[in-house]
């Protein structure tokens, strides 16, 4: 055969591999352009220093939404983070012209806006001008979640998100409501069918792919980049809401199926204990929420919450989970000073601690803290007559938000899971009787205190 | 490539460049040199090999992007979208009306619009408007002209109904008894030959277009007074018109798209859907200075009386200082018109499955509506709670706003109401007059939350109790005492006629001459003295200065009241003990007001106008009230009549009336 030139071939390999690098380059560059990519704008707006296109596009949606005197505020966390860093100059100089495009020029797909809904009429004429404007809209509607408790009521089908593009830029417009236990709402993003899948990246949506719960921001007006708009006061604690702001609707359907099979209790005790409950907790969140312990519903509280959507008349208490190390030491004296004494105080800040208060005739208050491990969560139990302990054993879990008893409450994300731990496959059967050391099917026997420290972990009042 | 040898002693390539004849005799070293060489291919085939799997993984990630960027995001539930019938292109549609003694019914297009087989019902003229263009319902009427009026009802009905549209007529049982001349000469205008001559137990179909041709009609004599005419059926065509001609050319606006979706979907709401000048739906009434309930919900409770829905609307609509963006309609039931009334004036409505029968269905659906109000508007401490056959004062908020206060500040009131059971044309005269009554009155009232929520919706009466809500409210047990404010003049209205619990005739007896406020803006003047103290305070003062009247006279005479002006009269009644009304009830029936249960008393007083005087009634000695009392006078005692009357019978259909 006859020899190949190794030049020849060390300049071909050369050669395709130059073509391949070119073509390579092209392709990124084609791709991203369409898919309006960050990483590309990225690039571009660190060698130009800013972009003005998402500048102008805010412009004008803010231009369109004040000419209808619908005040909406800025969500977007990319910005908020970037006003955070500078929020004191912001704060002192509101109507300070800006140098430079810093903010809204910043690169990014979307700006986020918010809307409370109760600030503007569902006019019609606000979509009329956005087409003139040339903004092409999108609107996300789904069933408005402050009925679905309710026993079939129909007809109504709120706006949750807006999108508004123009050009290489949209404006995401988050429809905020207010829900009872004081606290803002915001949907879930959900497509219908015939809805254009590719009319912007959903996926890089900052809002939207979990329903979520805020408190009600306070604002504050503010001129940036030369364009007045409404931000939290305070952006850092916005963004950090934000991060863990999903919410768990209750299950309402299920609840209702609950109730079929078994009818729900409503003689005159059930009907006392329900209102004792709900204003022990919210007795409970009042006091732990200003000392500022993050806590969520736990063991029957928790099951009433998922399997019913209400307070299980026959579980007598209120029960509570607090991380230990969340744990403060005021929380004792302000529960005392809130009108609930000390009932019982097993164990210790480092071993099975659980303390208990006495609510309004004889309904009383459990928290139980919960202690971390590598692979599941748990929390303790005394027996007050042996010193006996127990455990009781939980996969790890996240906190998402709910609302329950007109109160926004934090419950495990992973609730079936931790409700199975604790209550077994058959959590769905009501059961009356119930033993707290033997019934739950994740007790273990956790050995015994040692009688020296009984006076310490074992005080009941 | 395998071939491929490096070969050194290889005389090296005539043509080769310099860069390697540079290199070459750089690195003039046998093992270096291929070495390089080797590591030089290599690494350009790696980059090729890098390049190309990029390449393809960029374009699979990109792919499976667009898949998935919307994937997460799709709604669960599967998007049930019945196809809708594509609205058919044909020009004719087939109709046919059947009439007889014990069933009408009438098909247009083979689908039945209209069956009714039902025994002692749907007697009269049942009366079918569609749409020209379409072929649709718009509208189904029945009118009972066997008995008297209903004509009337009828005539008015047609001469709503738009030019143009297809009226389908068909009689079951009986309809000429009451049907005058007058109907009989509409029905003669839209082109029945044989209406005029209509007479007793005849059987009768006709389809004709308003103020057009007629596509047909048959009857069927009665041969004799103690039988029915044969069963007629009507087999006709209808030539279907273009949409543009049945639609009204009003200018393209936001309120006129809304008419026009309404217009074109119901019939016999008179002026509104006139092509020439319709009737506002937009009423844009003074606002009210410092109004404390315009952030205040407003409840409809609404059935299926699409009418009274669309009066009652519009006088709400046009009452100073409303809040459009608070009212909610809740309807019980899927009624499309209802609904339809409701988007016309761009109202929210919500539509309630019913759940249980009778008085039951109408009280889960006040707890669902309550419920849902309160759900829809956390922050509200209030809901203003209205039905649909209501009437709204022009100063109903303004009433509201002054008095809301009270219900805030005053633990020991139940409610505030818009109504005064006792106010009839005779009996009320000062529109500034607010009492506190023992009994909750409703037909417009106000609710506070916590009383909702922490008392009534967790024991509210379940699905299987035929309770009425209202009756429910006013046991002691939930009311516990507590006192509802009402003013003397009332400022809604109850015009409902037809309902559950109503009837022409128990409407012209209680509800026809009940007042109503229609001045704007009343400053109310004793508001403060309502508070639970001062009104104690007051009503001593007022009988301090009220003149006793003579006690021998009888007080169902007119002469019983002097004929002055102005003046404050008291008289006593007997009244053995507080649940002791027998005199109360004898007088409120000479009286001509609500005698059928007791209202408006408050410690066994009541207060009403008699020829534009204030009269009160004490009740002794039950009253704490009675020491006022001048020694001399002797309480009067009513005998009530002989209980074959039916006493016990009525207030059993009384007692569920005002829903």
């Amino acid at each position: 055969m006859q020899k190949i030139n190794k030049n020849v071939v060390l300049a071909l390999l050369s050669l395709t591999s130059l073509v391949f690098l070119l073509f390579q380059l092209y392709y990124y560059k084609f791709y991203l352009s369409q898919k309006n990519g960050a990483v590309f704008s990225k690039v571009r707006g660190s060698q130009s220093g800013q972009d003005s296109t998402r500048w102008h596009v805010v412009r004008k949606f803010l231009g369109l939404i004040s000419s209808h005197n619908i005040p909406v505020y800025l969500i977007d966390p990319l910005i908020l983070g970037l006003v955070d860093k500078d929020i004191e100059q912001i704060r002192s100089s509101p109507d300070g012209p800006t140098p430079e495009c810093k903010y809204f020029c910043a690169p990014r797909d979307f700006t986020t806006f918010a809307l409370l809904d109760k600030t503007w009429k569902h006019e019609v004429g606000l979509f009329r001008t956005a087409e003139k404007m040339g903004f092409q809209w999108l609107k996300i509607i789904n069933k408005d979640p402050r009925l679905d408790g309710m026993d079939d009521l129909s007809g109504i089908e709120i706006p949750l998100h807006y999108i508004f593009k123009l050009a290489s830029h949209a404006i995401h417009l988050v429809v905020f409501y207010e829900r009872s236990g004081n606290y803002l709402w915001h949907g879930p993003l959900r497509l219908k069918q015939h809805m254009d899948r590719k009319f912007v990246p959903f996926r890089k949506l900052h809002f939207g792919r979990y329903p979520g719960a805020y408190e009600k921001p306070e604002l504050l007006l503010v001129s940036i980049d030369d364009l007045k708009v409404q931000i939290p006061k305070n952006p850092s604690s916005f963004l950090e809401e934000m991060s863990h702001s999903r919410f768990l609707e209750c299950r309402y359907r299920e609840a209702r199926a609950f109730f079929q099979l078994y009818p729900d209790d409503a003689s005159l005790d059930a009907v006392e204990f329900r209102k004792k409950a709900k204003s022990l907790l919210h007795l409970a969140a009042l006091t732990l929420n200003n000392l500022g312990v993050k806590f969520w519903l736990s063991s029957g509280t928790c099951l009433g919450w998922y399997r019913q959507c209400n307070v299980i008349p026959h579980s007598k208490d209120v029960d509570l989970g607090v991380f230990i190390k969340d744990y403060k030491a005021d929380i004792i004296p302000a529960f005392q000073k809130a009108g609930l004494p000390l009932k019982h105080k097993f164990g210790k800040v480092e071993d099975s601690l659980e303390l208990s208060f006495q609510g309004e005739d004889d309904v009383k208050l459990d928290i139980f803290f919960f202690y971390e491990e590598d692979d599941h969560i748990w929390n303790g139990g005394t027996q007050a007559k042996s010193g006996k302990k127990f455990k009781y054993l939980f996969p790890k879990f996240t906190l998402c938000w709910t609302e329950f008893v007109e109160l926004k409450v934090h419950v495990p994300c992973e609730t079936r899971q931790y409700v199975e731990a604790n209550y077994g496959p058959d959590w769905k059967v009501p059961v009356k009787v119930w033993d707290w050391k033997s019934s739950p099917s994740n007790v273990q026997y956790n050995g015994v205190w040692p009688v020296n420290e009984w006076d310490d972990v074992i005080q009941i009042y | 490539m395998d071939e491929w040898k490096p070969n050194p002693a290889i005389k090296p390539h005539k043509k080769r460049s310099w860069y390697l004849a540079w290199k070459y005799k750089l690195m003039n070293q046998r093992a270096l040199r291929k070495l390089c060489q080797t590591g030089a291919v290599l690494f350009l085939l790696v980059t090729v090999i890098v390049n190309i799997k990029l390449i393809l993984d960029t374009r699979r990630a990109a792919y499976e992007e667009e898949e998935e960027s919307a994937q997460d995001y799709d709604d669960e539930m599967l998007n049930v979208e019945v196809p809708r019938h594509p609205v058919s292109n044909k020009k004719v549609l087939d109709v046919e009306v059947y009439s007889s003694r014990s069933k009408v019914y009438v098909a247009v297009d083979g689908t039945t619009v209209l069956e009714d087989e039902a025994r002692e019902q749907g007697r009269g003229i049942h009366v079918i408007v569609l749409n020209q263009a379409t072929g649709h319902v718009m509208a189904k009427r029945v009118f009972d002209t066997y008995s008297p009026h209903e004509d009337e009802a009828m005539v008015l009905f047609l001469n709503m109904v738009a030019r143009g549209r297809i009226l389908i007529f068909t009689i079951k049982d009986e309809g000429s008894f009451h049907l005058k001349d007058t109907a009989k000469n509409v029905l003669k205008s839209l082109g029945s030959q044989v209406a005029p001559f209509l007479s007793w137990r005849d059987m009768w179909t006709f389809v004709g277009k308003k103020g057009g041709e007629v596509y047909g009609e048959k009857h069927a004599k009665s041969p004799a007074l103690s039988t029915w005419g044969d069963p007629v059926l009507l087999k006709t065509e209808v030539h279907l018109t273009s949409v543009e001609d049945a639609e009204c050319r009003w200018p393209d606006t936001e309120l006129n798209r809304r008419r026009k979706r309404f217009c074109s979907k119901v019939e016999g709401y008179g002026s509104v859907c006139s092509c020439k000048d319709p009737t506002p739906i937009e009423f844009n009434p003074d606002p009210l200075k410092d109004n404390k309930v315009f952030d205040v919900p407003v409840a409809v409770i609404a059935g299926n009386r699409p009418n009274y829905l669309y009066r009652m609307l519009r006088s709400l609509l046009s009452a100073q200082g409303v809040n459009p963006q608070m009212i909610i309609v809740f309807i019980d039931g899927y009624y499309e018109e209802p609904m339809d009334v409701v988007e016309l004036f761009g109202l929210s409505g919500i539509q309630h499955t019913p759940i249980s029968i009778k008085n039951a269905r109408v009280s889960q659906h006040y707890k669902a509506s309550l419920t849902a109000t309160f759900n829809l508007f956390p922050d509200a401490k209030f809901a203003v709670v209205l039905e649909e056959d209501l009437d709204i004062s022009v100063d109903f908020f303004s009433f509201l706003s002054q008095s809301i206060h009270l219900l805030e500040e005053d633990e020991s009131l139940y409610c505030v109401s818009a109504w005064n059971d006792q106010g009839y044309e005779h009996t009320a005269e000062d529109p500034s007059l607010l009492y506190r009554v023992e009994t909750m009155p409703g037909l417009g009232w106000v609710l506070r939350k916590s009383l909702y929520k922490d008392e009534l919706e967790p024991k509210w009466p379940t699905p299987e109790k035929l309770w009425d809500w209202d009756m429910w409210m006013r046991m002691p047990e939930q009311r516990k005492g507590r006192e509802c404010i009402i003013p003397d003049i009332s400022r809604s209205y109850h015009f409902g006629i037809v309902g559950l619990n109503m009837n022409g005739y128990f409407h012209e007896a209680y509800f026809k001459k009940h007042k109503f406020n229609t001045v704007p803006n009343v400053q109310l003047k004793n508001v403060e003295s309502l508070r639970k103290d001062a009104y104690e305070a007051e009503i001593h003062r007022l009988l301090g200065e009220a003149e006793v009247l003579d006690h021998s006279k009888n007080p169902c005479e007119d002469s019983f009241v002097p004929d002055t002006e102005g003046r404050v009269y008291v008289m006593f009644i007997r009244m053995e003990q507080e649940a002791d009304f027998t005199t109360w009830t004898q007088l409120a029936k000479c009286l001509h007001i609500w005698d059928l249960d007791v209202r408006g008393n408050h410690k066994g007083l009541w207060r009403l106008f008699r020829k534009k005087n204030h009269f009160l009634v004490v009740g002794v000695p039950a009253s704490p009230y009675s020491s006022k009392k001048p020694s001399s006078v002797t309480p009067i005692y009513i005998e009530p009549p002989a209980k074959e009357e039916g006493a016990v019978a009525v207030p059993a259909v009384a007692a569920a009336e005002q829903t």
